[in-house]
């Protein structure tokens, strides 16, 4: 059973372009120019109901764009999208009683308000009767862990914390569909794990689909089982998480520093930085275990710091655009709107 | 006919959620919430002086005797003052526009229209409304029906002016930003509302009973309360529906152009 199809979903959006300066401002007056970004590109994806999808590509990829066409927020420009068989636009009102959001930058929960004051205006706006509410906000108390939380204005929340509040938000009416727009963006590494764990959990126990944009490669890896990489607002890849991890996502950036003057040279890595305390390494979990080779920096001398990243988002595009041939379009000028 | 009786019900409850909420969120700053009503009560009253003085000098201005300016004067802040408390974003709108914060109210199972205009409220409307009343209880005294008129009046006048400014700001989707049109519109009826209706020239008052509605907020009012006839109240509702309708079509059409935006957004 299909959650959400389109077919060519495109979206361009026609901004003003101007000379800087005094001049320009005058000459736009008198003979605006104007030039059509797209922001997405004719895009075809299908998602099956109860599957957790990561949707993921670099700032201005187009991520947001089509979540918010998805959602009904935004007209597109060209192309057909339907969620739970409901066309975003015409039906919207009807959808949006079936489909969970949570925007990253954006909240729904009053900054000056506790977090449950905002659940009980929610409850209302998605008509939930009192023992509907009060049995799903227990629910989503317990397994958010917000028992302490809920008196707390908004504003004195971590942002750790305050995403978890948003995510139960938008749990309160039970919906099929949740999207996700950079839940993580920000947080700190605990913070992105406990996230993870619950978007993960939430599918497991309730059934929900899960719609995950991010432009961190490590929430693909630890929550969802399929991926589909955007970039410039075209797919550049649909793949399942286990194939992306076997062909791109082998590569680990290894950050360390020394106490002391340390000459880092361990074979079967390569070397993007050095300095005389410090240095950077790129290892290959193919051709060496991560665990040896973080042994062998310990080895070499007082480490004071030591940091293990996976491997930029936009340097896996770029190696997905030189597998196909096509070496080089991944580090063409933005053409995104970052909407 | 029982889906929309439904659907009223369903926003009426929805409008008085949102009500109590924004109270709740104003009082978490009580003392900022004292000051900002005392403060814009004082403010209003300081006219009152300069009303009096014109007074000892004319027994009338226009055909207005002392107390017809007052009420003009407590209509118009009692009118203003609702349209702000209760509908808030009617005069940001085109903010909320430019800044992509549309995208929660897209998102909720609601009309966006009502969702978005009163889910707010402005703090210091609250001092208009009370200074409003106040002022017409002191200069006309508590009678229950010609009160009951009053507040009437308030409430409708209210509406036009929540319905005027929203459909001024809706033209920020067509325009790009269309808040100087909806601060001249503003200023337009407010200017005009607070003094008597025959000082202005014929074209000041074709206005007044169009494009900034101010005849409907204030001297039509006048007129039945004055006259105790009520054959002009139609009018008022017509006038009300009329702009209600404007803006609520003006907005369905603009959204097709909403462009979202990407701006860090609390909800305050």
């Amino acid at each position: 059973m299909l959650a959400i199809k389109t077919n060519a979903l495109t979206k361009v959006f026609r901004t003003k372009v101007k000379e800087s300066g005094l001049r320009g401002s005058v000459s736009a007056l008198f003979r605006p120019h104007h030039r059509d970004v797209y922001a997405v590109r004719g895009i075809d994806l299908t998602v099956e109901k109860g599957e957790v999808l990561a949707f993921i590509g670099p700032n201005g990829a187009g991520k947001s764009t089509t979540i918010k066409m998805l959602t009904g927020i935004l007209h597109p420009t060209s192309g057909s999208a339907t969620v739970l068989g409901l066309d975003p636009l015409r039906k919207r009102k009807q959808l949006a009683y079936r489909i969970g959001s949570v925007f990253g930058q954006k909240s729904q929960l009053w900054f000056h308000l506790p977090p449950q004051d905002s659940f009980r205006l929610l409850a209302g706006i998605y008509e939930l009767d009192e023992r509907q509410y009060r049995e799903r906000f227990g629910a989503l108390v317990e397994l958010f862990e917000l028992e302490d939380l809920l008196k707390v204005p908004v504003r004195k929340l971590s942002l750790g914390q305050r995403v978890r509040c948003e995510i139960a938000a938008s749990l309160l009416h039970r919906p099929e569909v949740i999207f996700l727009d950079e839940p993580t963006i920000g947080l700190d590494v605990v913070a992105k794990q406990r996230i993870r764990d619950l978007i993960a959990r939430l599918n497991r126990e309730e059934g929900t689909t899960i719609f995950l944009t991010s432009h961190d490669a490590g929430d693909i890896e630890r929550v969802c089982k399929r991926v589909i990489i955007i970039n410039h607002g075209e797919v550049v890849l649909d793949e399942s998480v286990k194939t992306l991890r076997y062909s791109y996502l082998q590569k680990k950036i290894i950050s360390v520093k020394y106490a002391e003057k340390t000459k880092v040279d361990i074979p079967g890595v390569d070397k993007t930085r050095e300095s005389e305390y410090a240095a950077r390494i790129e290892v290959s979990t193919a051709r060496r275990p991560l665990r040896e080779v973080v042994a062998e920096l310990m080895g070499l001398g007082e480490v004071v710091d030591i940091t293990i990243s996976d491997q930029p988002l936009e340097e896996i595009i770029a190696g997905i655009y030189m597998d196909r041939g096509r070496g080089g379009e991944a580090d063409e000028p933005d053409t995104g709107t970052g909407r | 006919m029982s889906t929309a009786v439904d659907a009223i019900r369903k926003h009426a409850r929805l409008f008085a959620a949102y009500f109590r909420f924004n109270l709740a969120a104003v009082m978490e700053y009580r003392a900022s919430f004292l000051m900002q009503v005392f403060g814009m009560a004082i403010n209003n009253a300081s006219f009152i002086f300069f009303w009096k003085i014109v007074y000892l000098r004319v027994p009338a201005v226009a055909g207005y005797e002392f107390r017809d300016v007052m009420f003009l004067w407590a209509l118009s802040a009692a009118a203003f003052g609702v349209a702000h408390v209760c509908f808030g974003n009617c005069g940001s709108l085109g903010r909320v526009i430019i800044q992509g914060e549309l995208d929660p109210y897209l998102l909720q199972p609601k009309d966006v229209y009502f969702n978005v205009i009163c889910s707010k409220t402005i703090v210091s409307a609250w001092g208009d409304t009370a200074y409003g009343i106040i002022l017409y209880l002191l200069v006309y005294g508590f009678a229950p029906g010609r009160f009951a008129l009053f507040l009437g009046f308030v409430a409708l006048g209210g509406l036009l002016i929540a319905s005027a400014r929203f459909a001024a700001e809706t033209l920020t989707f067509f325009l790009g930003n269309a808040s100087a049109i909806s601060r001249l519109l503003t200023e337009f009826m407010i200017s005009f509302s607070l003094y008597p209706e025959k000082i202005f020239g014929n074209s000041v008052r074709w206005m007044m009973y169009s494009l900034a509605p101010a005849g409907f907020v204030v001297f039509v009012p006048h007129r039945i309360y004055r006259s105790l006839t009520l054959a002009s109240l139609p009018l008022l509702l017509v006038a009300d529906v009329v702009y209600l309708f404007l803006g609520y079509m003006l907005f369905r059409a603009g959204l097709k152009r909403y462009e979202s935006g990407n701006l860090v957004v609390t909800r305050v």
